[in-house]
């Protein structure tokens, strides 16, 4: 017995270690979405330190039909919110860039995930800070079309359904689509009585859900931060600092800070804290951390001038419990089953990876972000821009490089794609996807009739030519900071294939080699080691000729 | 006579050493897979779920990566599928020479993401750990390493199946509110 345990102990040990920590982990296992964190924002707002209970206005004490009759009571009292909302992104969905001169926004890009508003609004709008639009008919100088309560709902009761025209149902509906589930209309009344400043929850009812559903798009934004816990975000800790997105994204005038469209790369800003930097002015590290945030290594601080913080405090993105879709592939849609009905096949993670609506997806989790130089530039690939369908086009391209001051190193997610194109016309395809009518491609399949009108809501005559073009969309990742304790150590990246490895412009301690530095160093280490030994062999001859 | 000591201690030196050094990787198998770790860990679930005529069954699934989440850190996925075939654990256990053994249960298949982003499998290399305890025990984890093989042999053919949450602790073969094996 003793002769077995001795010779098998380590073996034992071994396996104990391999049995007991799971077992211990296990017990301790959390929930994915914390519980028992303070108090809901919602509540806060309630019972905390706002000097106005909605639930008292008398222009609040009614029943409300729609979206809009709320909106109209709401500007009763604040008069020019709606004027202020026309004039921002959330409304117009378009943004100028200054620097490429590229009209953007969701209106204009053509991106890898559904592709394109235009034809969709109606379906898209569910996101849209306003009601009604569902063409291009849509007044956007109305100013009870605009949406109060996609913001500054607190009940989470709230909900905008899409294919709707970014109206919430008013009737009891099947939703989705033929699952068997229904939902109820909001009660207006008490969702108008009880708004309050916006919450991550408000926010992320459409960022977290970008692209088609919970944690599709951005790979840095999902449910899981309505509530985080430390490890994903230590800045949204539901237990610690429980940040919101207004916190960073400060707001005027109901113009939101900060914005994919319009990063911050290099803030030459400094030190300013969200409020007190430049009027639109997007929120970064810098502004709260300062020019020096490790205080106990210097040499950490150096690295700043070329890396971005993000590099390195959000080692992987989609680290919560749900999985980020990394690429779907529009041409494999439009396969049914033998009755002709639509398919959707889950992966064992139970996340949809093939929809006949949608074609093939794929998933990770705590993903490993890509790396490039950024100025905070991005040029877009747009509808009419030449397209060849045999070389992988770039729906977006990050700019900057290693020459250029203004650049740092980013973490992005890079989602690929492979999306229809007009082969005639050799451009990025606009396909009318969602709605009721025959041409929609979301339940007739026909690529023709979805394109053609797709096409004709941009102003172009479909070629009847279809194609499909391997794509790439970046996407920059900035948030669930990671505890200081896993953010990336040097040898991450300073060694052969490690994090930056395809990153050119920088001499990497570590990951590069000079052949005169290392031939020099090796000589001299050699020159060293023979002096030694020719010297300690000089030595010991000259002491044995001393001895004689 | 000086010279032929002093060998045989230099040789018993390094291979001292060498075992040390080595010892340690040669105790476990690990192989690379071609899904992610949910995945994996399905088609493993999968492969001994057809192995039942050995008399496996699953006996859990543990993610040890939550509690690592749960005290504020960050670990990339592991999940641990777990199974036990009473063929031969009965074995083992009846005899009181190598109870001890136990504590290898419920045989374990664990399932990883390295900073690469692939996904990898590691086993212990049961055949090796059976011969350092007799013949007795060899002969049985012998057969153990040749349903292990099984386990991590994947049809790609075949579509992903859902991964099974069997509750450690509560289930497997004979399990109740205590588990079985």
């Amino acid at each position: 017995m003793n002769t077995l345990i001795h010779s098998g102990w380590r073996a034992a040990c071994l396996a104990l270690c391999l049995v007991a920590a799971p077992v211990l982990a296990e017990e301790a296992a959390p929930p994915a979405v914390q519980k028992g964190a303070s108090a809901p924002q919602e509540v806060v707002a309630k019972t905390g330190s706002s000097t106005a209970d909605h639930g008292k206005f008398e222009e609040l004490q009614r029943e409300f039909a729609s979206g809009p009759e709320v909106t109209a009571a709401c500007l009763e009292c604040h008069t020019e919110a709606a004027k202020q909302i026309h004039s921002t992104k959330h409304w117009t969905w378009e943004y100028q860039n200054p620097v490429t001169g590229q009209k953007l926004g969701k209106k204009n890009v053509i991106n890898n995930f559904c592709t394109a508003v235009s034809s969709n609004q109606g379906f898209c709008s569910a996101c849209h800070i306003g009601y009604g639009w569902k063409d291009d008919s849509f007044d956007f100088a109305a100013e009870d079309a605009v949406d109060c309560l996609v913001c500054h709902d607190t009940t989470g009761k709230y909900k905008k359904i899409p294919g709707l025209a970014g109206h919430p149902t008013y009737k009891v509906m099947e939703w989705p689509p033929k699952s068997g589930k229904f939902i109820d209309p909001p009660d207006l009344q008490k969702v108008a009585q009880n708004v309050g400043p916006t919450s991550r929850r408000s926010c992320g009812t459409c960022h977290f859900y970008g692209g088609g559903g919970n944690a599709v798009k951005h790979g840095d934004l999902d449910s899981s931060l309505n509530q985080p816990m430390r490890y994903l975000d230590v800045h949204m800790d539901a237990k610690g600092p429980n940040l919101t997105c207004s916190t960073c994204h400060v707001s005027d005038a109901h113009e939101v800070s900060g914005s994919r469209y319009n990063v911050t790369a290099a803030d030459t800003e400094g030190a300013r804290l969200p409020g007190q930097r430049k009027p639109g002015s997007a929120p970064t590290c810098r502004g709260c951390h300062g020019d020096a945030p490790h205080p106990t290594d210097a040499k950490l601080n150096d690295h700043t001038d070329k890396l971005a913080c993000q590099t390195c405090h959000i080692p992987e993105f989609a680290r919560g419990p749900l999985h980020t879709k990394m690429s779907w592939d529009w041409s494999t849609a439009g396969r049914l089953d033998e009755n002709g009905q639509r398919i959707k096949v889950k992966n064992s993670a139970g996340r949809v990876i093939y929809d006949s609506n949608k074609g093939d997806f794929t998933y990770d989790r705590y993903a490993i972000p890509d790396y490039l130089w950024f100025n905070g530039n991005i040029e877009y690939t747009l509808f009419g821009d030449p397209v060849d369908a045999d070389e992988v086009l770039e729906i977006n391209r990050f700019l900057g490089g290693p020459d250029d001051s203004g650049s740092r190193i980013w973490p992005v997610k890079t989602f690929t794609g492979k999306q229809p194109i007009d082969a005639g016309l050799g451009t990025l395809a606009v396909a009318h996807t969602a709605g009721k009518d025959d041409a929609a491609y979301w339940g007739n399949y026909d690529w023709e009739k979805s394109l053609t009108v797709g096409m004709a809501s941009v102003g172009a005559e479909y070629s009847g030519e279809l194609g499909f073009v391997s794509t790439t969309m970046r996407w920059p990742i900035t948030h669930m900071v990671a505890p200081k304790d896993d953010a990336l150590r040097c040898k991450d990246c300073h060694r052969d294939h490690g994090r930056l490895a395809g990153l050119d412009g920088i001499y990497m301690p570590g990951r590069d080699r000079s052949v005169l530095l290392d031939t020099g160093g090796g000589l001299l280490a050699l020159l060293a080691l023979a002096g030694v030994l020719v010297h300690g062999g000089g030595r010991i001859v000259a002491h044995r000729l001393r001895r004689k | 006579m000086i010279k032929l000591l002093s060998g045989m201690v230099l040789g018993i030196v390094l291979t001292g050493v060498l075992a040390w050094t080595q010892a340690g990787a040669m105790m476990f198998n690990e192989y690379e897979s071609p899904f992610d770790v949910e995945e994996t860990a399905a088609r493993i679930q999968a492969n001994m779920q057809a192995l039942e005529s050995n008399g496996w069954k699953l006996s859990g699934i543990r993610d040890p990566g939550r509690a690592v989440a749960a005290s504020g850190g960050n670990v990339l996925p592991v999940l641990l599928v777990e199974a036990c075939s009473t063929d031969y654990s009965k074995p083992l256990l009846k005899d009181d020479e190598t109870r001890i053994l136990s504590i290898l249960m419920p045989c374990t298949v664990t399932v990883y993401k390295k900073q690469d982003g692939k996904t990898y499998i590691g086993t212990m290399n049961a055949g090796l750990m059976g011969q350092l305890f007799g013949p007795k025990v060899a002969g049985i984890m012998s057969k153990v390493a040749a349903d292990q093989a099984k386990f991590v042999t994947f049809d790609p053919k075949k579509p992903a199946p859902p991964l099974i949450k069997v509750k450690p602790g509560g289930g497997g073969a004979g399990g109740n509110d205590i588990g079985g094996c």
